[in-house]
């Protein structure tokens, strides 16, 4: 089982597709394809081969290409797509997608493939302990109303219980299901049209929602949800100022990978870093810095070196007198 | 640049440039001193031709800082599977691959031989029968085609029972869509994704490493170890001084951290006695070895152990077999109960005890509480006491707080007690 195959190349790729076409087509129309669904020089690798016949995959008609294949051409699975699929039935957060009679099917339909991997071989030895409840009912049907309503930009009526005790009750558009790796747990990443007919942006908890309903409204258009959560980023990023000690490049660059940054060197063994993030990120992010200690300095933004101040004020208080 | 191919033979090369571009993002073309201008030269081609939407050029004063700018917060999908799309093929390879699917598709089972026929019938393609025979068992062994023996006839053929199912149950691509992201292996979920036509923009994750998909193929290689319940030779290069070493363990477990984005290989090294972890992203090659005869019992062992591990350490550096932390932290309850929470939830193996309203105390014994030094600085601005039975530890606390107080100016008295 190969996982660097040709098998998955993008070529393959979009060439199945080219030739799923029942279409002729003109070598324009196949340069585009190309050039929009491959990577960005495999039209100098790809068109000339299609031209000149070395794949003879399309029969040329004058300034026509027709496939030879059946338009119903499909890709069979190979033993290690089926031994992955097999390895999710085995994860409890498949239920989430699939009714019971659906994962008995998929069990069936495997039955003589080993799974790929088991959850036994992993060890996640800092993922929080208080993750969703993913095999309950009640919170899979409240995940359901959801992704569906996400795909359709149909409205849910939804009551929550906020952390901080409140109940609030509203109708939302669910922009996208967000899964912490970290935390287990599931937020609803949603708008609300606002009075003046802006879109707001809210984080709800899955696991903080009592009932979820679809309503019969839509949201007319695509939500650009990239567009609204990078307008919530603050417009100065965080400046780190990392000394390369204690092995903190290396642990900084790859703690922070999943943030938008901006590295460059200022000297022999100090690096400076820009962190891109907005005002749900905050604390989080502050906490991950400190985290660190020394081996990283914030040099900006003023908010965010003030709070990190702040906390160190309060811990230089609390050494003057129990230390 | 006239030898220049988009697609590669061998991903190991690759793996450490895109490990490199996007982790680190501020080498300079100089700066890359492994290997030649010409070779840097062409990886970076190669790298912006795969990744265009995500690369950022940056001018600095000693040349081009090539970087990927990906924020996981604003993508559905890993813009790192990609680069496992690159394998190069023949021409012969992609034109068998199509026609051999393409006739086997109506369920037909035929040989070798009558495939080869027909390539010159209905797709005017001229193979030799033994060119042919190779694809189709090397397909087989991919599991792609389908080999039975019937006399001495070898038949091929192909099974679309589990594709049609997929086709036909459209809450599966949500699941894989979600899957790819939150779950190790996530490139071959994507792969499912590429063939069902179904790339969903659906999903968001939070503290998923991108990068930790350049680290699958080693990963599957220690997995199929595990399975086999076999012992691995690991061909390493050392982060500090890039040094390349040979080390035999018994592969047990992968430990992964959703905080810094590090997985490592657990394994037992019976000419140390001890389990020992290493970073998968420092494997360079895993290759099995013969059956370790006691694998259940260090699985045992490894259980008994694990209890005592913060991180991946089994030993700190005193020595010491197991040590003793015990915190004091600074809470307003009931208001700030989420602190309680924190405790409990990210405290692993810990107790938490609320001494009052506004006291409350965590402790944890560990092989090496060393560990737990960057999380206990999470809870800066709070933390009362601090007291460990490995007293460098606590020491190491102090010493990095008063080098804080002094990088940021903040007032401190009675410093002399701290």
């Amino acid at each position: 089982m190969e996982l660097f195959s040709e098998l998955y190349n993008c070529y393959y790729q979009v060439l199945r597709r080219l030739l799923c076409q029942k279409e002729s087509l003109t070598i324009r129309e196949i340069s585009d394809y190309i050039h929009a669904e491959g990577f960005e020089e495999s039209l100098l690798s790809v068109v000339p081969k299609i031209e000149d016949g070395t794949w003879n995959l399309f029969q040329k008609d004058g300034e026509l290409y027709l496939s030879r294949l059946k338009s119903d051409f499909l890709m069979p699975l190979s033993s290690l797509q089926k031994s992955y699929l097999k390895a999710l039935l085995y994860d409890a957060r498949i239920g989430l997608f699939l009714e019971p009679q659906q994962l008995r099917e998929l069990q069936h339909l495997l039955a003589d493939v080993s799974p790929l991997f088991k959850q036994e071989h992993f060890f996640y030895f800092d993922r929080f302990s208080d993750g969703d409840p993913c095999t309950e009912e009640s919170y899979r049907r409240i995940f359901r109303v959801l992704l569906t309503a996400q795909k359709k930009r149909q409205y849910v009526d939804i009551d929550y219980n906020s952390p901080t005790g409140n109940r609030i009750h509203h109708h939302y558009i669910p922009a996208r299901l967000e899964y912490s790796v970290k935390n287990d747990k599931f937020r609803l990443i949603a708008v609300k049209d606002t009075n003046r007919h802006n879109l707001k942006l809210e984080i709800l908890n899955l696991d903080r929602i009592r009932s979820a309903y679809a309503i019969e409204k839509f949201y007319p258009c695509e939500i650009d949800l990239n567009k609204i959560l990078k307008s919530t980023y603050y417009a100065e990023p965080v400046t780190l100022h990392i000394t390369d000690r204690r092995n903190a490049l290396e642990r900084a660059m790859l703690h922070f990978a999943n943030y938008e940054k901006n590295t460059r060197r200022i000297d022999d063994s100090t690096y400076e870093c820009q962190i891109f993030y907005n005002k749900k990120m905050e604390t989080e992010l502050l906490i991950e810095v400190l985290s660190f200690g020394p081996v990283i300095k914030v040099t900006g933004n003023k908010s965010f070196l003030k709070q990190l101040k702040e906390r160190l004020q309060m811990q230089a208080e609390i050494n003057a007198v129990s230390f | 640049m006239s030898g220049f191919h988009e697609l590669i033979k061998n991903f190991s090369k690759t793996r450490e440039y895109v490990r490199d571009f996007f982790v680190y993002g501020f080498k300079t073309r100089e700066e890359f001193k492994e290997k030649s201008p010409r070779t840097y030269d062409n990886e970076r081609r190669r790298l912006e031709s795969w990744l265009r939407p995500y690369v950022r050029r940056d001018y600095v004063s000693n040349g081009i800082n090539l970087s990927l700018a990906i924020d996981s917060n604003l993508l559905d999908s890993n813009p790192l599977f990609r680069v496992w799309k690159t394998k190069s093929f023949t021409d012969n390879d992609i034109i068998l691959h199509f026609f051999i699917l393409d006739l086997l598709m109506d369920g037909s089972r035929m040989t070798a031989e009558s495939i080869t026929a027909a390539l010159l019938t209905q797709y005017e393609s001229l193979f030799d029968a033994q060119t042919v025979r190779r694809k189709c068992n090397n397909y087989t062994k991919e599991g792609v085609l389908i080999r039975e023996k019937k006399g001495n006839t070898v038949l091929y053929s192909i099974d679309h029972t589990i594709t049609s199912w997929l086709k036909s149950n459209d809450s599966l691509p949500d699941a894989l869509s979600f899957f790819q992201l939150a779950e190790c292996f996530g490139v071959i979920g994507n792969t499912l994704l590429d063939q069902l036509d179904c790339q969903r923009r659906i999903f968001r994750v939070k503290h998923s490493f991108f990068v930790h998909t350049l680290e699958e193929e080693i990963l599957l290689s220690l997995i199929q170890c595990m399975n086999q319940k076999c012992d691995v030779r690991l061909a390493m290069k050392s982060f500090k001084n890039g040094n390349p070493r040979t080390i035999l363990c018994t592969p047990l477990q992968i430990f992964s951290s959703t905080r810094s984005g590090r997985r490592f290989l657990c394994g037992y090294i019976k000419s140390y006695k001890r389990f020992t972890c290493f970073r998968l992203d420092s494997i360079k090659q895993a290759s099995p070895c013969t059956v370790s005869e006691e694998y259940d019992k260090l699985q045992e062992l490894l259980a008994q152990n694990r209890p005592f591990l913060w991180g991946v350490s089994f030993q700190n550096d005193q020595g010491h077999r197991l040590d003793t932390l015990t915190m004091t932290i600074r809470v307003r309850l009931p208001a700030e109960h989420y602190i309680v929470e924190r405790l409990s939830r990210e405290g692993r193996n810990g107790t938490v005890t609320i001494i009052n309203q506004s006291v409350v105390r965590y402790e944890t014994t560990a092989f090496d509480c060393n560990e737990m030094l960057p999380w206990i600085r999470t809870f800066t601005g709070r933390i009362l006491s601090l007291t460990c039975t490995d007293k460098s530890v606590e020491q190491r606390f102090c010493v990095d707080l008063q080098t804080m107080y002094h990088m940021y100016q903040i007032e401190t008295r009675h410093q002399e007690n701290i």
